[in-house]
């Protein structure tokens, strides 16, 4: 397999890590938070880093339990050869509809609506993948090495919106805190989790490509709680500058962030710069989707090399981006209601059941000892 | 029409070069497996490229998604999880 032989270090993984976390989650998240939560959003984004805490945990605990495997090697020594790759397969492919399509969807509809209105977004969706596909075909290395390169650039960005944007605050923005109780936090809390962590369930795949497995545990963690902060601080940021209603009603709420940056009435205008950010985390995070995909295709059908697939792979991720959403309301209900049950039940109960399978079957074969002792 | 003809003669000439690009390669390897894994691929890309070409729309797979988990999104609305 090509994975046993490549290797990236700890730092790499971190990075591609952080990436993959604030992804596309920085574009819309902070939207539908303020919708459910209102001016309680970034107590939500807390609580949802709490709990990716707790996920980050399951995950770094069955990938400790399975040292150089990956998520489709594990679900298939575990739940046997057929039941196995079939719920990989069944894994896999959803996951490819889902994921990385909903990632360059969300690519063309931002700069079709923002950037450039007059581009059709099936134009921007392909040059997008076309840089996909190249990095995914060039192998993790490659673009772990790129991340790597591009990462000090997206955080000076990242700074210097937030140190820009810090003028704006208004604090009564947030005020009354809490003002409808904890009830609304809870489901703002899993919309926040469902892009930021439950995803995560994903970078299995290219966890044993770390070189040392204590780094990769402590990268992991490192990482996502790093990304799940930023967007913390991005939620609060788009709470107390545009305030919840305002916050809820615009599609892209850390866009119209950067657009309202305003020193002096002399530095202004520098939003298509601050974009540069978002294209980095989106791409990072459909290139992870599409290589972990890729290499899970390969080895559900015992392939030696996962290349040839990608191209053939990302030819539909094209199509898909303009198809799986016929229009932005079915979006919206998607990523409100079914989005949340399918990631849960894949980032969650996934990751359970196979802890629960490694229990029972640990005291079983423990049983079998002790009877033939 | 014409227009109809042109979209799936570039989807062909595209599949061609994807062609040209990776099954010498695998010939060459003799990986048999995958040759046959990429042609499955590289024919779904066709069809659904050519299906979106000729007709505007064409039924998004998530549906299927939201039928398989209905009841699972049922219950989360039903305990306030999903709002």
């Amino acid at each position: 397999m090509v994975s046993k032989q490549v290797k990236i270090s700890g730092r790499q993984f971190m990075v591609l890590t952080t990436l993959f976390t604030i992804g596309s989650a920085i574009l819309i998240i902070p939207s539908g938070m303020a919708f459910l939560a209102k001016q309680d959003a970034w107590i939500a984004a807390l609580v949802g880093v709490g709990s990716g805490f707790l996920l980050v945990w399951i995950y770094n605990t069955i990938a400790t339990l399975y040292p150089r495997m990956t998520l489709v090697e594990i679900i298939e020594t575990l739940l046997g050869k057929w039941l196995g790759k079939t719920i990989s397969l069944l894994f896999i492919v959803t996951l490819f509809l889902s994921g990385p399509t909903a990632v360059l969807y969300d690519v063309g509809n931002f700069l079709t609506t923002q950037i450039m209105p007059e581009t059709p977004a099936l134009s921007v969706n392909i040059l997008f993948a076309v840089i996909v596909v190249m990095g995914a075909r060039l192998g993790i290395e490659t673009f772990a090495r790129s991340a790597e390169l591009l990462f000090p650039l997206f955080i000076l960005l990242y700074i210097s919106l937030v140190i820009l944007i810090a003028p704006e605050i208004k604090l009564e923005n947030v005020e009354p805190v809490l003002e409808a109780g904890i009830g609304p936090i809870w489901p703002a809390a899993l919309s926040f989790i469902s892009v930021l962590f439950l995803p995560h369930i994903v970078l299995l795949m290219i966890f044993p490509a770390v070189n040392r497995i204590d780094n990769a545990r402590k990268a992991f963690f490192n990482g996502s709680m790093f990304g799940g902060l930023m967007m913390v601080l991005i939620v609060a940021l788009a709470i107390l500058v545009l305030g919840p209603d305002l916050t809820a009603r615009s599609i892209f709420p850390s866009y119209f962030l950067a657009q309202k940056i305003s020193i002096g009435n002399f530095l202004q205008r520098i939003e298509a710069i601050m974009a540069v950010m978002w294209f980095i985390s989106l791409y990072f995070r459909a290139t992870i989707y599409i290589y972990g995909i890729v290499l899970a295709i390969a080895q559900i059908f015992n392939l030696k090399d996962y290349r040839p697939l990608i191209l053939p792979l990302g030819m539909i991720l094209v199509v898909m981006s303009v198809v799986i959403y016929p229009n932005v309301p079915y979006q919206q209900m998607w990523d409100g209601t079914v989005w949340l049950s399918y990631t849960l039940s894949i980032g969650l109960l996934l990751p359970l059941l196979l802890l629960c399978i490694h229990v029972i079957r640990k005291l079983l074969s423990k049983k079998r000892t002790e009877s033939k002792g | 029409m014409l227009t109809h003809m042109t979209v799936i003669l570039g989807i062909m000439l595209f599949a061609v070069a994807i062609i040209f690009l990776e099954v010498p390669y695998m010939l060459r390897k003799r990986l048999k497996k995958e040759l046959w894994v990429f042609s499955i691929l590289l024919l779904l890309a066709v069809g659904i490229s050519s299906a979106k070409a000729l007709q505007r729309d064409i039924p998004t797979p998530l549906d299927w998604i939201t039928a398989v988990y209905k009841p699972f999104t049922d219950f989360l609305t039903h305990i306030g999880l999903i709002k």
